[in-house]
C-alpha cells in the first residue's frame, strides 16, 4: 500500500470504549435473559434457578398459536421480498444508468425511510377500505378478499412482503455489484441462451447473497410489530403483538423466557447470515 | 400458471377454518381474560371466543374505526365509551336479548359516561390511589397530601407513576378543581402543587409491585390491584383513598355495529353478568366486577381485602375522570411535559 492507511481501531481508548459500549447495549438483554430463569413470579427480584417459565411458555396455547402464525407470516413474507428483490437487483444494476433510476432506487427503499408507524397507518386505512368493499364487490374477488387475504393471513403476509423487500434487495444487489460480467458473456458466447446463463451462472453465483438477504428479511418480519398491531385482523396475534399486548398488565418472566427463545433464533440466523456475507478473499 | 396456482392454494392453506356459526371474536386488553371463562362459556353454549389483544384505547379505536375489523365485542375504557358511540361503532344494546342485564350493580347502573348502561356492560373496575408502607409512615394515608405535601418520614422515598389524567386529577381535586377544568387558575394552582412536590419524589416510574414489594420504595401513587399484590407480599403496606378525590376508571363491553356474529356476542353478554362468571373474571384479572351478587363467589383473599371493596365512608370521593375537551387537553400535556423535565 502506498500511503499509511488511518485505522479508527489503533486510536488510544479504542479497546476500552468498544467494551463500554457492548455492554450498555447488551446488559439489558442480558438482564432480560438471566430472568428468564427467575424461579419467583418477578421481573425484577431474582429468586431462585427454574425452567418453569419455558414450560409455562410451551403450555400457553395463545403463544404457540401466535409463534406458528409469526413463523408462516416470516416465512412467506421473506420468499416473496427475496424474489422480487432478485428481480429488482437483477435489474439496477451492472447497466448503463437508464432514466428513472433514481426514483426507482427510492421506491425500492421507501420502507427503510418512512416512519413505520406512518406506513402501518396507511396499510391500516387501505385495508379497511378493501375488506369493508370486499362483501360489496361480491363474487370470485370479493370472496378472494374476504377469504384469503382477510381471515387468511393475505394482508399481512402482503404489508410484510412490501417492507422486507428492501432488506433482501441491499445484500443481492451488494453481491451482484461484486460479480463482474464476463462469465455471463462468456456463457453467451458458448451459445448458452439468456435463461441457461441465468440458471446455471449468475444464480449460483449470486446465491450467498439471495439466502442472506433471504434471512434478513426473515428476521425482520418475524419481529415486526408496529405494522403487524395495525394490520392484523381478528385472532391473528403474531408473537410480537402478543407480548405488546401483555405489557399493560402484570408482567411474570413467561415474557422474559418467549423474548429469550426469540432472541434465539434471531441471534443463529444473523450468525448464519454474517458468515454467508463473510468475503473469502 | 403452476406456481401462481400454488402459491394461491398456499394461501388458502393459511386460512382459519372460516367463520362457524359458534364463533366470537372479542377484543380485549392483554391477559385480560380467564382462559377458564371461556372453556366454560364453550362447554355451556358451544360457542369457541377468540381473544385478540390490544395495548391502549387509542389502538382499538384505530383499528376498529378503519373498518372491516372482523371484531364482535371490543372492552374500552369508561372515558373512551362515548367516542366509541359518537363514531357510531358500537351498537345500543338490545335488551331483550340481555335477560342478566338486571344484575348488574345499582351503583354502576347509572354512570356518566352510560347511563342505564344502554351501550356497555361491566368488566372490570379499579381506583387510583396511594400506596404507603405503614412501618415507615404512620399518620394519614387517605390523602393526597401524602404526594403532594410529602411528610418528613417519606421524602425521597414516594414515587409517583407517570400516569397523566391519574396524577393530573388527584392534583386538582387536591387544590379544589376538578378534572378536565380549563381554569386556568386552578390548572396552575395544581401545577405548582406538583413541580414543588416533585424534588420529594425519588421518581415517576411503574413497577411498582416488584420495588414495594422489597422495599425500594415506601410509597407511590399505585392502582389498588398492583397495592393488594404489595400487600399479599409485604403485609405493613396500606391502601390510601385520598378523601379529596380519587380516579375511578372501569372497563366495559360493548358490541360493535358490525358485528358479524351478534346472537353470538348478546350470549357472551349475558354469560358474563352471572354472578359466578363474573367472580372468574375478577379471580384471574385480581380487580372487582360490577355484577351484584358476585362477592360470594370472589377468591377468598379478594372478598375482604381493602383494596378491592372500598370502605364506605371512601366511596363518595370515588369519580370517574371525563373525557377532556381538546383545549384542557393541551393544558394537562403542558404541565405534564413541564413536569417531566
Amino acid at each position: 500500500m502506498a500511503r499509511s492507511s488511518f485505522s479508527v481501531a489503533r486510536l488510544p481508548g479504542f479497546a476500552t470504549t468498544a467494551v463500554l459500549v457492548f455492554f450498555a447495549l447488551y446488559l439489558p438483554i442480558f438482564t432480560l435473559v438471566a430472568y428468564s430463569f427467575n424461579a419467583s413470579q418477578s421481573v425484577a427480584v431474582w429468586g431462585g434457578f427454574s425452567l418453569e417459565w419455558y414450560a409455562k411458555a410451551w403450555d400457553n396455547q395463545q403463544v404457540k398459536d401466535a409463534t406458528l402464525r409469526s413463523l408462516i407470516i416470516a416465512v412467506s413474507a421473506a420468499l416473496i421480498a427475496t424474489t422480487v428483490a432478485t428481480m429488482a437487483a437483477l435489474g439496477t444494476t451492472r447497466r448503463r444508468e437508464f432514466k428513472g433510476q433514481g426514483f426507482i432506487y427510492v421506491m425500492i427503499n421507501q420502507p427503510l425511510m418512512v416512519p413505520e408507524i406512518v406506513t402501518a397507518v396507511a396499510l391500516l386505512i387501505l385495508f379497511g377500505i378493501l375488506k369493508t368493499n370486499a362483501a360489496e364487490i361480491g363474487g370470485p374477488i370479493g370472496y378472494f378478499v374476504d377469504t384469503v387475504m382477510n381471515k387468511g393471513l393475505g394482508f399481512i403476509i402482503l404489508a410484510h412482503s412490501a417492507f422486507c423487500i428492501p432488506f433482501a434487495y441491499l445484500p443481492i444487489r451488494a453481491r451482484l455489484e461484486g460479480m463482474d460480467l464476463s462469465l455471463e458473456t462468456a456463457a453467451a458466447d458458448l451459445y448458452a441462451t439468456p435463461w441457461q446463463t441465468f440458471r446455471r451462472i449468475t444464480l449460483p453465483l449470486m446465491a450467498p447473497g439471495i439466502v442472506a438477504g433471504a434471512m434478513l428479511a426473515f428476521v425482520i418480519s418475524l419481529d415486526d410489530v408496529v405494522i403487524t398491531e395495525f394490520v392484523k385482523g381478528a385472532g391473528q396475534d403474531t408473537l410480537p403483538t402478543y407480548m405488546l399486548g401483555q405489557l399493560r398488565r402484570q408482567l411474570t418472566p413467561e415474557i422474559n423466557a418467549i423474548s429469550t427463545m426469540l432472541l434465539a433464533v434471531t441471534v443463529v440466523l444473523l450468525t448464519a447470515f454474517f458468515l454467508l456475507t463473510r468475503k473469502k478473499d | 400458471m403452476k406456481r401462481l396456482l400454488t402459491a394461491t392454494a398456499f394461501l388458502m392453506g393459511t386460512t382459519g377454518i372460516a367463520a362457524a356459526k359458534g364463533d366470537l371474536q372479542l377484543y380485549n386488553w392483554g391477559n385480560y381474560t380467564s382462559p377458564e371463562l371461556l372453556e366454560k362459556f364453550k362447554a355451556e353454549t358451544g360457542i369457541t371466543v377468540t381473544v385478540t389483544d390490544y395495548d391502549s384505547n387509542d389502538t382499538a379505536l384505530a383499528k376498529v374505526e378503519a373498518g372491516g375489523s372482523g371484531f364482535d365485542l371490543v372492552v374500552p375504557s369508561a372515558n373512551f365509551v362515548q367516542i366509541w358511540v359518537e363514531k357510531g361503532l358500537i351498537d345500543t344494546l338490545d335488551l331483550a336479548k340481555i335477560p342478566n342485564h338486571g344484575n348488574i350493580a345499582p351503583e354502576w347502573k347509572d354512570v356518566v359516561w352510560d347511563m342505564g348502561r344502554t351501550h356497555t356492560v361491566p368488566w372490570q373496575w379499579g381506583t387510583t390511589g396511594i400506596a404507603v408502607n405503614t412501618a415507615v409512615y404512620k399518620g394519614d394515608v387517605n390523602t393526597s397530601a401524602v404526594f403532594l405535601d410529602v411528610p418528613e418520614e417519606l421524602k425521597g422515598k414516594i414515587n409517583v407513576v407517570p400516569e397523566m389524567n391519574d396524577v393530573l386529577s388527584l392534583a386538582l381535586w387536591y387544590v379544589g378543581g376538578e378534572p378536565c377544568t380549563e381554569d386556568t387558575e386552578m390548572l396552575k394552582k395544581a401545577r405548582d402543587a406538583l413541580i414543588a412536590a416533585k424534588p420529594d419524589w425519588i421518581s415517576m416510574d411503574y413497577g411498582v409491585t416488584e420495588k414495594m414489594s422489597n422495599n425500594d420504595w415506601a410509597a407511590s401513587v399505585n392502582w389498588n390491584g398492583s397495592t393488594m399484590r404489595v400487600r399479599l407480599a409485604n403485609p405493613d403496606v396500606v391502601y390510601g383513598y385520598p378523601k379529596e378525590g380519587y380516579p375511578v376508571w372501569m372497563d366495559s363491553v360493548a358490541v360493535l355495529k358490525d358485528a358479524p356474529n351478534k346472537d353470538n356476542a348478546y350470549a357472551f353478554l349475558n354469560f358474563i353478568l352471572v354472578p359466578e362468571n363474573a367472580a372468574m373474571i375478577s379471580a384471574f384479572a385480581r380487580y372487582a366486577n360490577g355484577v351484584a351478587g358476585s362477592d360470594a363467589f370472589m377468591p377468598e383473599d379478594m372478598k375482604t381485602a381493602p383494596e378491592v371493596v372500598v370502605p364506605e365512608e371512601f366511596k363518595a370521593a370515588g369519580k370517574f375522570l371525563p373525557t377532556c375537551s381538546p383545549k384542557a387537553q393541551e393544558y394537562y400535556t403542558a404541565i405534564w411535559t413541564e413536569l417531566q423535565k
